[in-house]
């Protein structure tokens, strides 16, 4: 086989390139499955996002996100998965999972649905020497049929996890954007 | 004592699967079913939207295969306004489904189905996953990383965005390709071509004739086959005439927006998912796998088998290769890996010679469209089978009609099938183990299902675990992965 051309890593997708990048993962066509992506939308909405981190809504794609960063020789520094979760709590309520506390039984399925695909994370975290972490929101019940639109208590959840974000990832270098407005409108 | 084996979910399929073996008393397969949970709602959904909605919504259905779902969808589109989009809108359009097709390809072959063929079926569990492949073959999978790696870039290119999917509008594309940029994507489809050629050797060399004991006997079935084909015969993946053909080679085309004359839906108890069959053959259906009636399959080896030739030179040596090993149609299962390989070349070829193309960087790459009371069909081959898009609209063009039949759904019959042949060879006098479980699980995997797309489905909460129940439906033991 001929040699395949170095790849140029500037050709490289942003979430393999910059240092923090923040998944949103979830179907928006069921629920409160919703959640994560509707967090990447209030943070871009509310918020300025620094260069240095990539935001992404990956939907139901995510799985094909993780692979590629499994394998990439590029990645980040930092990954957050915003993710919504059955886990016996209160509908809204958010919590953080560490992804080595994921139940064996569901570390090694390669399901591309499987969300949020934690054999993936697994080995980010511990081979690749990414720093993994994931913000879940415990939902309300799942529609049986398809239906856009979150629960009124996963949607109260939507703006506490964006600060928590923020909080956590870019503090010092991300202001509201309606403080922004305010001052150069 | 009869029992029934549940293997809950199938591993590394798209989606998630409940694989159920009836034992006999005497310990072998009695029936083996395929189950798979429908979630219902979509049509209901759609009703009332602005149809060109669609095209935006769909891909949101399953983050597997978007592009399939948005090229469907922007084609029926089309059709409900009545347009036909200028040949560089579809040209782009075709040439995001061709590396779109790579990219899936490259992963099934490579991490999906290629763990079970470079490390075994009876490979340990916990390294029979991408990883084992990676640490198996560093090499191999450094070069298919970064040939991945592209054609994400390319459709980020051409899309602007890889997921969730957008550019494509009624009436054409949304994104005209500039000069420069082609420049950039054409040293890119270089690249895949190398990886597509090396790909096909390296598994005639390496693996189909290590597993061609398997090839021969797991999973084999008799059917017929269906796939779109260009009006001179040749394959195509993103538009032409449906072909459907017998088990023994006898075919009829006609117009995709005619499918319901050819296709029927058959409905099992025990499955919510429906079991498409071709009623135009006029002989019921039935999924006996020595007398199977109205049984057809899609994906790779259908296309491979309806097509009369492919018109890029090196996946046509390749099927002619193919062809006088194998015949036509060609009815193994397994063999849907080596048609997949040489779809990705034909891929890699014909990204190749879209970008070559003077006219995929004209600017003219999409008409005005207006709504009107119609009916529309689109259809596309998703890289799990044909994929129609069925919309109609009224006069203000909302949506009051949708119907999806998905490469998946085409499969269901014959998935079951497989199974069926697949455990009756394997499990006998109630013996089984986790190879033997994962070698069935291997004949579903040839298919490349994705059930959360055939059933609008995504459950996160399902784990791989086997259960055994007596006849009397008691569980006598579970096994988990």
């Amino acid at each position: 086989m001929r040699e395949i051309d170095q790849f140029d890593e500037s050709d490289l997708p942003d979430f393999c390139r910059k240092p923090t990048v923040v998944l949103g993962v979830g179907n928006t066509l069921f629920g409160d499955d919703g959640f994560g992506c509707a967090v990447v939308d209030y943070v871009e909405a509310h918020y300025r996002v620094p260069e240095t981190v990539c935001l992404l809504d990956a939907g139901t794609g995510v799985r094909k996100l993780l692979f590629t960063l499994c394998l990439s020789t590029a990645r980040p520094q930092r990954l957050l998965i915003l993710d919504a979760i059955d886990a016996g709590r209160s509908p809204g309520e958010i919590f953080e999972i560490d992804p080595a506390e994921i139940p064996p039984v569901k570390l090694d399925d390669f399901s591309m649905h499987q969300l949020p695909t934690s054999n993936l994370l697994r080995e980010l975290q511990e081979t690749c020497g990414v720093e993994v972490r994931v913000l879940a929101c415990q939902t309300g019940p799942l529609p049986e049929e398809i239906s856009q639109g979150l629960s009124q208590a996963v949607s109260g959840a939507v703006s506490q996890a964006a600060e928590w974000l923020v909080s956590e990832y870019f503090p010092s270098t991300t202001v509201p954007r309606g403080d922004l407005c305010q001052t150069t409108c | 004592m009869a029992k029934t084996l549940v293997i809950q979910p199938v591993t590394r399929i798209e989606g998630h699967a409940k694989v159920t073996i009836q034992l006999n008393d005497a310990g072998n397969v009695d029936t083996a079913r395929v189950n798979v949970i429908e979630l219902r709602g979509f049509e209901k959904f759609c009703l009332g939207r602005p149809v060109e909605d669609l095209p935006r919504i769909t891909p949101r259905i399953c983050g597997v295969c978007p592009w399939s779902h948005h090229l469907a969808s922007a084609k029926a589109c089309d059709a409900v306004f009545g347009v036909e989009p200028p040949p560089s809108g579809k040209k782009l359009r075709e040439l995001c489904n061709s590396i779109a097709y790579m990219e899936e390809h490259i992963l099934h072959f490579y991490f999906l189905a290629g763990a079970d063929f470079l490390l075994g079926p009876d490979a340990d569990y916990s390294i029979r996953n991408v990883i084992g492949v990676l640490q198996a073959a560093p090499d191999i999978a450094r070069k298919v990383v970064k040939v991945r790696h592209m054609c994400a870039h390319m459709l980020e290119v051409l899309a602007g965005k890889a997921i969730h999917p957008q550019a494509a509008v009624p009436g054409g594309f949304s994104k005209p390709l500039a000069p420069a940029e082609r420049d950039q994507l054409r040293k890119n489809a270089d690249d895949a071509l190398e990886l597509a050629k090396f790909s096909i050797a390296f598994a005639k060399e390496n693996v189909f004739p290590k597993y061609f004991e398997v090839v021969k006997s797991l999973g084999v079935i008799t059917t017929g086959f269906i796939g779109t084909v260009k009006e001179n015969g040749a394959l195509n993946l993103y538009d032409g005439k449906l072909r459907l053909m017998t088990s023994k080679g006898a075919y009829q085309d006609f117009p995709y927006d005619r499918y319901t004359e050819f296709i029927s839906e058959h409905i099992e108890s025990w499955s919510y998912l429906k079991f498409p069959y071709a009623k135009q053959w006029g002989e019921g259906f039935s999924m006996d796998v020595e007398n199977p009636k109205g049984v057809y399959r899609a994906n790779t080896l259908a296309r491979i088998n309806v097509c009369d030739f492919i018109d890029t030179p090196l996946a046509q040596a390749e099927l002619e290769e193919f062809r006088a090993k194998f015949g036509r149609p060609a009815q193994l299962t397994l063999l849907y890996h080596w048609a997949r390989l040489i779809e990705l070349l034909y891929n890699a070829e014909n990204t190749i010679r879209l970008l070559d193309d003077p006219e995929i960087t004209s600017t003219e790459t999409r008409v005005k469209v207006t709504p009107r009371a119609a009916r529309g069909v689109g259809c596309t081959e998703a890289p799990r089978g044909t994929l129609i898009h069925d919309y109609t609209t009224d006069a203000n063009g909302l949506i009051t009609n949708v119907n999806l039949i998905v490469g998946t759904t085409h499969n269901n019959a014959p998935i079951n099938m497989s199974v069926t042949q697949a455990a009756k060879g394997l499990i006998h006098d109630g013996k089984y183990d986790q190879g033997v479980l994962n070698t069935v699980e291997m004949s579903i995997r040839a298919y490349d299902p994705c059930f959360s797309c055939a059933t609008h489905r995504l459950d996160g909460k399902l784990s791989v675990k086997l259960d055994i129940f007596d006849a009397d439906g008691k569980l006598l033991g579970t096994l988990a992965n």
